[in-house]
C-alpha cells in the first residue's frame, strides 16, 4: 500500500461513488484526510439539533473535518429557537465558500456579525430560497464582502412584512452574477436600490424587476440570460405600494 | 400555465427604455414554454434594450421542442426580427453579431428564411 503514489489514491477517491468514501476513509491512514475531504465536502441541516450536535461534537481546528466543510446547505429552518446557533455554525467552518438557505430565516444579527469581520469572508456564493423577503436578508447579502455569485428563488415582500430597505454600507464590489428565479416581487426592486451591481444576470422573473436592475448595471453588464416561462410572465400582483414601483419602473 | 395567452396576465408594460448596455457581449434566451414563440413579456424586454454596441453572440434555445410541433405564431418573432437587425446593424464589433438557434428541431423547414431582417445584417447558425 505505502508503495501507491499519492496522487494515484486521490485520483480514485475523487471517482469512488459518494456512498464509498465513508469506506475509502478506512482503507489506510493516507486515504483518510482525501476520503474525508471529499465527504465533507458539502454538508447539509435541516434541524437545529444536528447543526448543535456538529458544533458541540466536531473539533474546531484549523486542519480538522470542519475545515474540509465548503459548502453548507440549511433547510427548513423557518425560525431559529438559538438565532447564535447559525452564526457558530459559520465561525466553525473556516473554508467555507456557498451558502444555500432554502426555506430558513437569517437571524437578524447575524449581518452584524459578518460586517464586523468575525466570519463569512470567505463566502463567494450565496443561494436563498423559499423564503419570506426580510431586511436581514439584504443586510446579509450586501455584508458579504467576497460575495460573487448570488442567486434568489422564491423569496417575496409580503404584503404584511416589512418593506425592503437596506443598510447603508459601502460601495462593495460588483457581483460576477445574479440570478433571479420565480417569485421574488419587491426583492428585485429592493437590490435596485441598494446599488448592488453585476456582470452577469439570469432570471425569469417580470420585466420590472429586470429593467430596474439592468438601469443600475448597465455599465458593466457582460452577459444576459432570460428564462421565457411561465414565471418570466408572472408580474407582480396589485399590492399596497405596487402603484409606486410601477411608475418608477415606467418612467425609467 | 405555459400555454395561457399574454392576456390572461393583468398587464403587459411595454414602455421602459433601458441605456445603452455598453459592455454586453453575449445574450442568452430559453424558451421554457411549450409555445415555439416567444412572449410579449420577453420581446418586450428585449425591445427595451435600445442599444448594444458590443453584443457579438445571441443564443436562442428552446428546452421542450418534443412538444412544439404545429405551434408557431409569427407576429413575435416578426417583433424579435426587427430588434435583432436594429442592434445587428449598430453593433461596432469586427465579424459581426452571430445568433444561434440551438436545440432547434432537425428537419424543419420553416426555418429557411427565418427573421428575415436580421439574416441580412447578422449571421444564424443553427444547432440541432
Amino acid at each position: 500500500m505505502d508503495s501507491i503514489p499519492q496522487e494515484l489514491i486521490d485520483t480514485i477517491i475523487d471517482n469512488v461513488p459518494e456512498s464509498s468514501l465513508l469506506s475509502c476513509s478506512l482503507v489506510a491512514k493516507r486515504w483518510r484526510r482525501k476520503s474525508q475531504r471529499r465527504a465533507f465536502d458539502t454538508i447539509s441541516f435541516s434541524f437545529e439539533e444536528d447543526m448543535d450536535c456538529w458544533c458541540t461534537d466536531i473539533p474546531q481546528d484549523s486542519d480538522g473535518i470542519s475545515s474540509y466543510v465548503r459548502r453548507l446547505k440549511i433547510e427548513e429552518i423557518s425560525s431559529w429557537a438559538e438565532p447564535a446557533l447559525f452564526s457558530r455554525m459559520l465561525e466553525s467552518l473556516s473554508s467555507l465558500t456557498t451558502l444555500l438557505m432554502d426555506a430558513t430565516e437569517i437571524p437578524d444579527e447575524l449581518p452584524g456579525h459578518i460586517s464586523r469581520g468575525e466570519f463569512g469572508n470567505g463566502i463567494t456564493t450565496l443561494y436563498l430560497g423559499h423564503s419570506s423577503y426580510t431586511p436581514a436578508m439584504m443586510a446579509m447579502i450586501l455584508s458579504l464582502p467576497n460575495l460573487k455569485e448570488l442567486c434568489i428563488e422564491n423569496c417575496e415582500v409580503m404584503p404584511e412584512g416589512p418593506l425592503p430597505t437596506h443598510p447603508v454600507t459601502p460601495q462593495r464590489r460588483p457581483l460576477d452574477s445574479l440570478g433571479l428565479y420565480g417569485s421574488v416581487d419587491g426583492v428585485a426592486e429592493a437590490l435596485a436600490e441598494s446599488q448592488l451591481t453585476f456582470g452577469r444576470f439570469s432570471s425569469n422573473v417580470g420585466i420590472t424587476g429586470v429593467a430596474q436592475l439592468l438601469l443600475v448595471s448597465s455599465e458593466m453588464l457582460v452577459e444576459l440570460k432570460l428564462y421565457d416561462s411561465a414565471w418570466f410572465l408572472r408580474v407582480p400582483r396589485p399590492s399596497r405600494d405596487d402603484s409606486e414601483r410601477s411608475s418608477r419602473c415606467f418612467l425609467l | 400555465m405555459n400555454d395561457l395567452p399574454d392576456a390572461f396576465y393583468y398587464e403587459i408594460p411595454s414602455t421602459i427604455h433601458l441605456p445603452p448596455l455598453p459592455a454586453l457581449t453575449t445574450l442568452v434566451i430559453e424558451l421554457h414554454s411549450s409555445r415555439l414563440s416567444p412572449s410579449s413579456y420577453l420581446t418586450n424586454v428585449l425591445c427595451s434594450i435600445g442599444s448594444a454596441p458590443a453584443l457579438i453572440s445571441i443564443v436562442i434555445g428552446h428546452s421542450k421542442w418534443e412538444h412544439i410541433d404545429g405551434i408557431f405564431s409569427e407576429d413575435p418573432w416578426v417583433d424579435l426580427d426587427r430588434w435583432l437587425s436594429r442592434i445587428a446593424r449598430h453593433a461596432e464589433v469586427a465579424g459581426g453579431l452571430t445568433l444561434t438557434l440551438r436545440r432547434w428541431p432537425e428537419g424543419k423547414s420553416i426555418w429557411e428564411g427565418f427573421l428575415p431582417e436580421f439574416g441580412e445584417s447578422g449571421e444564424i447558425k443553427v444547432e440541432h
